[in-house]
C-alpha cells in the first residue's frame, strides 16, 4: 500500500568560523582610466556562485554596471587572503571586504570630482547612469569614465584595500556560554512523501523550502543553493552511506554509494525570506550550508506521518522501513 | 606491450587520424591527444555521465568506449556544440536559468539534452528527466537544469 | 542597481562551452604522473618498506617515502596530526605510504605494485562509543577523546520536574561523502624564478600554501597556489589530499607533476561527514513551551583531528534547534577511531542535531495533540531570543517568516495554528 505523509523541519545555522577565530577577508580594488574595475580577492568559488555575487557587490558600491567589473580570485600570486570558502562566509565576509575596499577607491575619485564640480563634500555627489552628479543639481556632472581618466592623470590612484572581520566570541569551556557565531541563518522546509509499505521505498513528492538569507544579492543563485541543498539533504536522509568494514570503505563508487539522480528529486518550491542583516553587505547573510539542513528532518517526519514509525538511524533505507513496519505490527 | 592502431573519426566536424594504443578509451583520445578537455571524467565507470559525448548523434559515456569502437564515426564534444560568439540555444538557456553551478556536469548535461531535443523537439518535463537521469549533478538539485532544457523545448528551437 | 538581480554566472561562458579549466585539464610538456600508495589496513605498524624495485623500473623518476620529506611530516586544519606519508604507524585507510612520479600513468601504476610493505596489524577501534571506554585500543597515546564541550544553562533537573511531557530517544547519523563530481586533481611545476606553483581545486589557496611551505621547509613566498575551476567541494576540499603529494614530487624532481584521483581514491582520500550518536531528552509544558533539554553527541572523528573540535562545538551550540529553551544541558564529544577521518561537510555539525531535535518536536506535539506547526511556532526564535549559549539574537531572525511561508504554501490555516 502507498501511504502519504507530510513533515516539517525547522533549522538554524551560525555562519562564519565562529568562536572568536580570526575570520577575516581582504580585498583590493583598482579603478582604471576608462572606469572599468579590477577586484582581487582570495575567495574561491567552488561552484556556489560567490564570484558572481562579489562582482554585484562591487558594481553596486561603485554605481557601475557589472560588465565594468573584472574579478580575479584565489591565486596566492596576486590575491590577498580571504579565508576559506566554508562556513557560509564568502558573501558576508568577503562581500563586506569588497564593499569597504570599493568605498576607499571611490572616495579618492569623488574627492577629485568634488573639486572639479565645485562641491564642498563628497556626500554631495552621487554616481548613477555612468555619471558623477551633484545631488539636487544633476545638470552639473561629469561622466564616470572621464572623471576616472582625469583623476588619474592628475596623479591620483583609484585604489582601495580593506579587510573585514566577522564578529564572534569564544564559548566558555566549562559551561559553553558565549556568543560563538554571527549572523545566524534560519530555514523551514516541508516535505510530502509517499511510502510504499510493501517495498519500503520512499518517494519525496514535494518540498517547499523557505530560507532567511538576509537579502538575496542574486535570487537565482540563492534558489540554486536551496535546490542543491534539498538534494543533498534528500540523499543524506534516504540514500547515502559510506559503508565500512574494519575501517575500509566498501562502496567507493557511484554504483554502490548512491547520490540523488534527477528521478529521485521532487519539484521544489523556494521562498526567499529577507530579514535584512544590518552587518551584512546590503543586508545579506549566507545561504550555502543552512539550505541543506531542513530537508532531512522534514523527510523523516513525513515518513513518520505516513506510516507511523520513526527511523531514527540514518539513512531511512527501504530495509529499515520494512523492519520498522514489521516491529510495529 | 599493447600495439598501436590507426584511428580515424570525425570529431566536431573535422577529420581526425591518429595512431593510438589499442586499449585507449575514447575519453583519453579526446582529452589527451586532441586537447578536448571539455569532456570530463567523474567516475570512469559509466556511472555519472560527465564524460558524455555524442556518437552519430547518440549520447555515450566516453569513459566506457575504446576509441577503436567509434572508428569512422561522427563524434560531437562540448567544444563542437558552439563557439564563444555563437552559443547553442541550450547553452544560452543554461546560463539564463542558472543551470550551471560548479559546471563539471554541464558538458555532459548539454550534450544529452541536445541529443534529446534533436530527436524529440518538444519533450515533456518527465521525458527530459528520463533523458538526463544517467547524468549526476551534485550541486544544483537538477531543477534549473530541467527548467533550462524545457525552456528551449518550448521555444521549439532546434539545431 | 545590481543587488537583487539574478545576473548570470560570471564564469558561466567558460562552463557551458567546455573551456573552463578544472585542474585535470592542465597539461605541461615533460610532465610526470604522480600516484599514491595507500594502506589496505586501518591500524598497523610498518615493519619494512622496500621501494628498490619500483625505483629501478624504467620510466620512474622518483619514489618518495616519509624520509624524503624536507619539512614537517604532518598536516591538518587545526592540529597537524595527519601524516603526509606514514613513517611507521598506520591509523586509517586514508594513510599514504609512498609516492611515485613516472613518465606515464601506466608506469606509475606498475611502480606502485612493485613497492613492498610489510605490516604488523595492530588492535583497532571502529566505534566512537567503544573508543571512549577505558580499555579501548588507543588510536593516539594521549587518549581517544579529542574534544568535549559542555553547555550548561539554567537547571535541567528542575526543568524536567516542571515539564508536563517528556520524550527521550536515541538517534544516529551515518558517515557520508561529499561526492563532488570532480575528483581531486592537481598540476605542479617550478616556475622561472625557481618557486613552486600548484594548480588545484581547493577551498582555500592561502591555507594550502602554508601547508606546502611547511612540508617542503621553504618560505611561504616560494609557493604559489592557483585555484583551478572547482568541481564542487562542500567541505571536502578543506583538508589536504594531493596538494602536498604533488608539490613534494615536483620539488624533489624539479619537474612538472600531474596527479588525478580516480573516484575510488577520491572516496579514500578526503574527509567525511561525522557519524554522530545522539541522545535526547526534551520536556515541555501543556501549552507546548519547551522547558528543558538534555542532549549528548558522540561524534566519530576518525583517525585525524581535521575540524572535529569545531564541528562538535557546532553540534552543541545548535542542540536546541531554533527554539528558546530555558534549561539546557549538552555534552558534545569528538572521539578518535580507526575509521576514515571526518571533517567539514556542508552543515558542519549543525546538520546532525536537527535529525534529533525535529523528531523530538514532533513527538512532543503528538503527545500534546498539537499541530507540528504550533509547537514550533510557540518556541521559535525571534529577535531578542536567547540561545543555549546565552547569546541574544539581536537582528535578522527570519525563522517565523520561513515557517509562515512554507505552511501557507501547503495551505495550512495558520491563523488557527498559532
Ligand atoms: S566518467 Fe564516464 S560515466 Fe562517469
Ligand atoms: S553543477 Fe556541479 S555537478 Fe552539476
Amino acid at each position: 500500500m502507498k501511504k502519504r505523509g507530510i513533515g516539517i523541519g525547522c533549522t538554524f545555522y551560525g555562519t562564519g568560523y565562529g568562536n572568536g577565530f580570526p575570520d577575516i577577508s581582504t580585498a583590493f580594488v583598482e579603478i582604471h582610466d576608462d572606469g572599468s574595475v579590477l577586484i582581487l580577492t582570495g575567495a574561491v568559488d567552488c561552484g556556489q556562485g560567490s564570484t558572481t555575487v562579489l562582482t554585484q557587490i562591487a558594481a553596486e558600491e561603485l554605481g557601475i554596471p557589472t560588465d565594468m567589473v573584472t574579478i580575479t580570485c584565489a591565486d596566492t600570486g596576486c590575491t590577498p587572503d580571504s579565508g576559506t570558502t566554508a562556513a557560509t562566509r564568502q558573501t558576508y565576509t568577503t562581500g563586506n571586504a569588497i564593499r569597504l575596499a570599493c568605498q576607499k577607491a571611490k572616495k579618492t575619485l569623488l574627492e577629485w570630482a568634488a573639486k572639479e564640480l565645485g562641491t564642498n563634500t563628497i556626500e554631495g555627489l552621487v554616481i548613477a547612469e555612468g555619471k558623477i552628479m551633484v545631488k539636487g543639481h544633476p545638470q552639473k556632472s561629469i561622466t564616470f569614465k572621464e572623471a576616472c581618466a582625469k583623476a588619474r592623470f592628475a596623479g591620483n590612484r583609484l585604489i582601495g584595500e580593506a579587510s573585514f572581520t566577522t564578529h564572534a566570541t569564544q564559548v566558555n569551556m566549562e559551561d559553553g556560554q558565549g556568543a560563538p557565531y554571527w549572523p545566524y541563518a534560519f530555514g523551514t522546509q516541508i516535505a510530502e512523501v509517499e511510502v510504499d509499505t510493501e517495498t519500503g521505498k520512499v518517494e519525496v513528492l514535494r518540498i517547499v523550502a523557505a530560507q532567511d538569507v538576509g537579502k538575496a544579492i542574486n535570487p537565482q543563485s540563492v534558489e540554486g543553493q536551496i535546490e542543491g541543498g534539498v538534494a543533498q539533504g534528500l540523499g543524506w536522509s534516504l540514500l547515502e552511506e559510506v559503508k565500512l568494514s574494519s575501517g575500509n570503505i566498501t562502496n567507493p563508487a557511484f554504483s554502490s554509494y548512491l547520490i540523488p539522480t534527477v528521478l529521485d528529486m521532487p519539484e521544489i518550491e523556494t521562498y526567499i525570506i529577507e530579514s535584512h542583516e544590518p552587518t551584512g553587505p546590503y543586508g545579506a547573510k549566507g545561504v550555502g550550508e543552512p539550505a541543506m539542513l531542513s530537508a532531512a528532518p522534514a523527510i523523516l517526519n513525513a515518513i513518520h506521518d505516513a506510516i507511523g514509525v520513526r527511523i531514527n538511524d540514518l539513512p531511512a533505507t527501504p530495509e529499515k522501513i520494512l523492519e520498522a513496519l514489521q516491529e510495529k505490527k | 606491450m599493447i600495439g598501436t592502431k590507426s584511428f580515424e573519426a570525425i570529431v566536431n566536424g573535422e577529420q581526425v587520424k591518429l595512431n593510438i594504443p589499442q586499449n585507449l578509451r575514447l575519453i583519453d583520445v579526446l582529452r589527451n591527444y586532441l586537447g578536448l578537455t571539455g569532456t570530463k571524467e567523474g567516475c570512469g565507470e559509466g556511472e555519472c555521465g560527465a564524460c558524455t559525448v555524442l556518437v552519430d548523434g547518440e549520447p555515450y559515456n566516453s569513459c566506457l568506449l575504446f576509441a577503436l569502437q567509434v572508428q569512422n564515426k561522427n563524434i560531437l564534444t562540448i567544444e563542437g556544440l558552439a563557439s564563444y560568439n555563437n552559443l547553442h540555444p541550450l547553452q544560452e538557456s543554461f546560463l539564463e536559468h542558472g543551470a550551471v553551478q560548479c559546471g563539471y556536469c554541464t558538458p555532459g548535461m548539454l550534450l544529452v539534452a541536445k541529443a534529446l531535443l534533436d530527436k524529440n523537439p518538444n519533450p515533456t518535463r518527465e521525458e527530459i528527466k528520463v533523458a538526463i537521469s544517467g547524468n549526476l549533478c551534485r550541486c544544483t538539485g537538477y531543477s534549473k537544469i530541467v527548467d533550462a532544457i524545457s525552456a528551449v523545448a518550448e521555444k521549439g528551437v532546434k539545431r | 542597481m545590481t543587488i537583487g538581480k539574478s545576473l548570470p554566472r560570471y564564469e558561466g561562458l567558460g562552463k557551458v562551452t567546455g573551456q573552463a579549466k578544472f585542474p585535470a585539464d592542465y597539461y605541461m610538456p615533460g610532465m610526470l604522473y604522480g600516484k599514491t600508495l595507500r594502506t589496505p589496513l586501518a591500524s598497523a605498524k610498518i615493519l619494512r618498506l622496500d621501494t628498490s624495485k619500483a625505483e629501478s623500473l624504467r620510466g620512474v623518476a622518483k619514489v618518495v617515502t616519509a624520509q624524503d620529506i624536507p619539512g614537517e611530516n604532518g598536516h591538518g586544519v587545526i592540529f597537524p596530526d595527519a601524516p603526509i606519508l606514514v613513517e611507521d604507524r598506520v591509523r586509517s585507510i586514508n594513510d599514504a605510504i609512498a609516492l611515485v612520479a613516472a613518465e606515464s600513468e601506466e608506469i606509475a601504476e606498475e611502480a606502485l605494485s612493485l613497492i613492498k610493505v610489510e605490516y604488523e596489524e595492530l588492535p583497532a577501534v571502529y566505534d566512537p562509543r567503544e573508543a571512549m571506554k577505558e580499555d579501548s585500543p588507543l588510536v593516539w597515546d594521549k587518549g581517544n577523546i579529542l574534544y568535549h564541550l559542555p553547555i550548561r544553562k539554567g537547571d535541567v533537573e528542575k526543568g524536567f520536574r516542571e515539564a508536563d511531557v517528556i520524550v527521550e530517544n536515541k538517534y544516529s547519523t551515518q558517515m557520508v561523502d561529499h561526492a563532488f563530481l570532480q575528483p581531486e586533481a592537481a598540476l605542479s611545476y617550478i616556475d622561472e624564478t625557481g618557486n613552486l606553483v600548484l594548480r588545484v581545486a581547493t577551498q582555500y589557496v592561502h591555507w594550502d600554501r602554508t601547508e606546502i611551505a611547511r612540508a617542503l621547509n621553504i618560505n611561504i613566498n616560494q609557493v604559489r597556489v592557483v585555484c583551478a575551476t572547482v568541481g564542487g567541494a562542500f567541505g571536502g576540499r578543506e583538508d589536504m589530499t594531493l596538494q602536498l603529494h604533488c608539490s613534494l614530487l615536483t620539488w624533489l624532481t624539479k619537474r612538472p607533476v600531474k596527479m588525478v584521483y580516480s573516484r575510488e581514491e577520491s572516496f579514500k582520500a578526503h574527509s567525511k561527514r561525522h557519524p554522530i550518536y545522539m541522545k535526547y531528552k526534551t520536556g515541555c509544558t501543556k501549552e507546548g513551551k519547551l522547558i528543558a533539554l538534555e542532549a549528548e553527541f558522540i561524534g566519530d572523528a576518525g583517525a585525524y583531528s581535521s575540524w572535529s573540535p569545531n564541528i562538535l562545538r557546532k553540534s552543541a551550540v545548535h542542540a536546541t534547534g531554533p527554539y528558546y529553551v530555558p534549561n539546557v544541558k549538552v555534552d558534545a564529544y569528538a572521539v578518535h577511531t580507526n575509521n576514515p577521518f571526518t571533517g567539514a561537510m556542508r552543515g558542519f555539525g549543525a546538520a546532525q542535531p536537527p535529525i534529533a531535535y525535529e523528531a523530538q518536536m514532533d513527538l512532543l506535539a503528538k503527545e500534546l495533540g498539537l499541530h507540528p506547526f504550533t509547537i514550533r511556532w510557540r518556541n521559535a526564535f525571534e529577535e531578542g531570543s536567547e540561545t543555549a549559549t546565552g547569546q541574544i539574537l539581536e537582528t535578522s531572525v527570519g525563522l517565523k517568516e520561513t515557517l509562515l511561508a512554507t505552511a501557507k504554501a501547503y495551505g495550512w490555516d495558520v491563523e488557527k495554528l498559532y
